[in-house]
């Protein structure tokens, strides 16, 4: 345990490192997030909708603020597939998979709370209906944190069978664009799913893509009542333990097939 | 028993190729990387194993490291099967690929240092005074906070070296670990390697293709070529084989006078030097002394062997490798 403990650790330590990574990072999210505010505001003005916009703003900046945690990948550990120096992770007394999982997940979590924690002071700031808004309720925000913690162990699993991809492609990027175009549209990151049509939702909120933030924001913003958490964690449960078993699955049928190639 | 044992070792690779013009699928090349070797190594050995490029050196390396799955053949180091039981075996291994890095680019290697205590579970007393060891014999003190994207190449392998060392492990692979350094660096590494084997009869088992590795590490070489092992040895005992000539350069004080040399002896001069290639077991180096001799008043003389490296080339090329 304590091997996957250190590693944990000196990843967040590492993340901390690339703060002027973070400064761009920010920078190019509070735009993305300003954008899509004002287009939102946009199509309100010419056609109220349902939904209030504070809410849909909340959700655009909640999204921007964890983008980190999705789509951050580490490029050290595809370098390591792709020049052959994962052999010595190879002979290492530790479990590939998990090795891998807490590596990511630390860079993960070190990386969007490095960008989340102040672009969240900054949307609290913006004027009503441009920035975010305070959570539902305190228990809303507590299962919104949990639901988040879920959501993290969904995303290590997608990345982590993105890297089984990898380990037979060689080059991360032709499936990472891919699956990364699916995280984009089915997370939520891209148009708000609660602007969804409502018999669309039904289907992508079953999803995978669906338990990494969209989940949590609910809960924070009062969309899900608490009263649906135990549901809500259990369908987030139900994807990181289907997800986890199928990396695992992958990661096993590339071991046996594994080449390292060259002196 | 022995302490390695490998029998019959067999290893293929498939290779896809470009398809060619004209024709409607990729063509696959099967490549047997190992064809059935068997060797064995006792406790305490420092053994070479060379060969040229692609003689399967390193797939060897990497199924006794774990890392790979022979297709047949058994092999066992202290009692174990390398590619069954994986985390339990690679405990008590330690492996240096020369062209690759287990440290951590951005971080003081100090931070990966620790990072594999943990994952060795190496007890922190012991960490200590390995680690202290470690960096005194391979003079890392002053490098130890440094990340290890600021270190040359030769700093570079003393910390892979120290971090493949820190759980003491029974078996050392090393796969070209001079590949590229200095010539102090590598006289360095070499001492080091010397000192580990005979301080903690330290098992290693070193692939490279700088024979003065072998010369002053390794009692006993093998040889590899096409996946076949061809020789297992004293380097010496090898050498013997293909150390067939001798040059010998002289310098005359006045002139070049015509020497009588036996038929098939050629001499070439150059600059009132006369260089004359021979061969001992044919014409006795006393007899060639006193021919030269005869000839005048010899102002200087050297006697040169072979190179190494053009010895170890002779012997690829004889054995069609």
């Amino acid at each position: 345990m304590r091997a996957y403990f250190s590693v944990f650790r000196m990843r967040l330590k590492m993340e901390l490192q690339y703060r002027g990574a973070m400064i761009g990072g920010i920078i190019c999210q509070m735009f993305f997030g300003i954008v899509l505010v004002a287009l939102y505001h946009a199509l309100y003005e010419s056609k109220g909708q349902a939904l209030p916009i504070e809410q849909v703003s909340t959700y655009v900046w909640l999204q921007q603020a964890f983008f980190r945690m999705m789509v951050a990948t580490d490029p050290d550990l595809n370098d390591k597939i792709k020049n052959g120096s994962i052999s010595y992770d190879l002979c290492r007394p530790v479990n590939l998979y998990w090795f891998y999982y807490i590596r990511i997940a630390a860079q993960k979590l070190m990386g969007s709370l490095m960008r989340g924690i102040p672009m969240m002071i900054v949307a609290f700031l913006l004027p009503k209906g441009w920035g975010m808004s305070l959570p539902a309720s305190i228990p809303g925000l507590c299962s919104g944190l949990v639901a988040l913690f879920l959501g993290l162990l969904c995303m290590c699993a997608l990345e982590n069978i993105t890297m089984a991809f990898t380990m037979r492609t060689l080059d991360p990027r032709g499936m990472q664009s891919l699956l990364g175009l699916l995280m984009v549209t089915l997370s939520g990151n891209l148009l708000p799913l609660t602007l969804f049509p409502d018999s669309w939702q039904k289907v992508i909120t079953m999803l995978p893509y669906a338990q990494l933030l969209d989940a949590s924001i609910r809960l924070y913003s009062g969309e899900y009542p608490v009263s649906d958490l135990p549901v809500v964690l259990l369908r987030q449960a139900g994807w990181a333990i289907v997800l986890i078993l199928l990396g695992i699955w992958m990661w096993e049928s590339n071991r046996k097939k594994m080449i390292i190639q060259g002196g | 028993m022995s302490y390695i044992e490998v029998e019959g070792l067999r290893k293929t690779f498939t290779v896809r190729k470009k398809r060619e013009k004209g024709k409607l699928f990729r063509e696959k090349e099967i490549v047997e990387a190992l064809k059935g070797i068997s060797f064995t190594v006792e406790k305490g050995e420092l053994v070479g194993y060379i060969g040229p490029n692609g003689a399967g050196k390193s797939t060897t390396v990497k199924i006794l490291s774990g890392i790979l799955t022979p297709e047949s053949g058994k092999a066992s180091v202290g009692g174990r099967v390398p590619w069954k039981d994986r985390k339990d075996y690679v405990k008590h291994i330690g492996v240096v690929f020369g062209q690759r890095s287990q440290l951590w680019w951005d971080v003081p290697i100090i931070d990966s240092f620790s990072l594999l205590k943990d994952i060795y579970k190496i007890p922190e007393k012991d960490y200590k005074v390995r680690l202290s060891e470690l960096t005194e014999a391979l003079s890392l003190e002053k490098l130890m906070r440094t990340p290890l994207r600021l270190l040359s190449l030769g700093q570079k392998m003393r910390a892979e070296l120290c971090g493949s060392l820190l759980h003491r492990p029974e078996l050392l692979f090393l796969d070209e670990p001079t590949i590229g350094l200095d010539a102090v660096s590598k006289l360095a590494l070499r001492e080091f390697l010397k000192w580990e084997n005979k301080e903690h009869g330290t098992t290693i088992m070193l692939t490279t293709h700088d024979m003065e590795d072998i010369a002053a590490l390794c009692s006993r070489v093998m040889v590899l070529g096409h996946g076949q092992k061809l020789f297992d040895g004293h380097l010496n005992d090898l050498l013997e084989k293909f150390d067939k000539v001798r040059t010998v350069s002289v310098k005359y004080d006045i002139g070049t006078p015509a020497l009588k040399l036996p038929e098939g002896v050629n001499a070439d001069q150059k600059d009132g030097e006369i260089r004359i290639t021979y061969s001992p077991s044919e014409l006795p180096t006393s007899n060639m002394l006193s021919i030269l001799q005869n000839a005048g008043n010899i102002r200087e003389m050297t006697l040169e062997s072979e190179n190494i490296d053009h010895l170890i080339a002779a012997m690829y090329k004889e054995m069609d490798l």
